[in-house]
């Protein structure tokens, strides 16, 4: 399963998808893998910033969609304050 | 029927629905603030390790070791304000850095682990640096 997580300030927003349903050719699953990617470069093209984060895993910058990721977050634009 | 027992019974009425509309407006205010808290409250839970949730929590802040230099790490606060950069157990500077977005705060504790974690050179390049003048802590 993977997950996008938006953060907002309704908290963060969740996507959910089966990579592995998707291989299949599940219609549904292909359908969330098309809309977390829509919202990933939707989020992108505002300035947010992508982060691939799993467990035992170190933390990482994401620049494209990738659906194997276990966990996407994604972050609001930042400035220094 | 009086006309005063029917303008009593009237007014009743119509305060019993005042009250229940302003319950009900309250919780649901109460509600939509609380939701984004608690769901902040769960990603932070899953972002950090046992032991830095568990020093937010006692201290009110967690410290985030620098990726790129083992002498340094990060002080985060679990209030807004600012991070602290903290080598050889003194305070060098401190860093501002926030979201263009207003975000629970328990979310901004998230911002600062995932960028400093990931990214850490532009998490400092964004960030705005303020040198410690005195050397108290």
């Amino acid at each position: 399963m993977g997950m996008l997580r938006v953060i907002s300030k309704r908290g963060d927003e969740r996507l959910h998808w089966n990579e592995q349903d998707a291989l299949t050719g599940d219609a549904e699953a292909l359908a969330a893998i098309r809309e977390a990617e829509r919202i990933f470069a939707r989020e992108r093209a505002r300035g947010a910033t992508a982060f691939r984060v799993e467990p035992g895993k170190p933390v990482e910058r994401l620049e494209q969609f990738d659906p194997q990721t276990s966990q996407i977050i994604m972050v609001p634009r930042v400035a220094g304050g | 029927m009086t006309v005063e027992t029917l303008t009593y019974i009237v007014g009743a009425i119509i305060a019993t629905l005042s009250l229940v509309l302003f319950g009900w407006l309250t919780v649901d205010s109460f509600l939509k603030w609380l939701e984004p808290r608690r769901r902040a409250g769960k990603l932070l839970r899953a972002v950090l390790t046992l032991e830095q949730y568990r020093q937010l929590m006692r201290r009110g802040y967690v410290d985030i070791p620098s990726p790129r230099d083992p002498q340094c790490i990060y002080r985060v606060p679990q209030a807004p304000g600012l991070v602290g950069v903290i080598e050889q157990g003194r305070r060098k500077a401190s860093l501002c850095l926030q979201p263009l977005e207003q975000v629970p705060d328990a979310d901004l504790v998230v911002i600062h682990k995932l960028m400093i974690e990931a990214d850490e050179e532009t998490y400092l390049q964004t960030a705005n640096s303020f040198a410690r003048i005195c050397d108290g802590d």
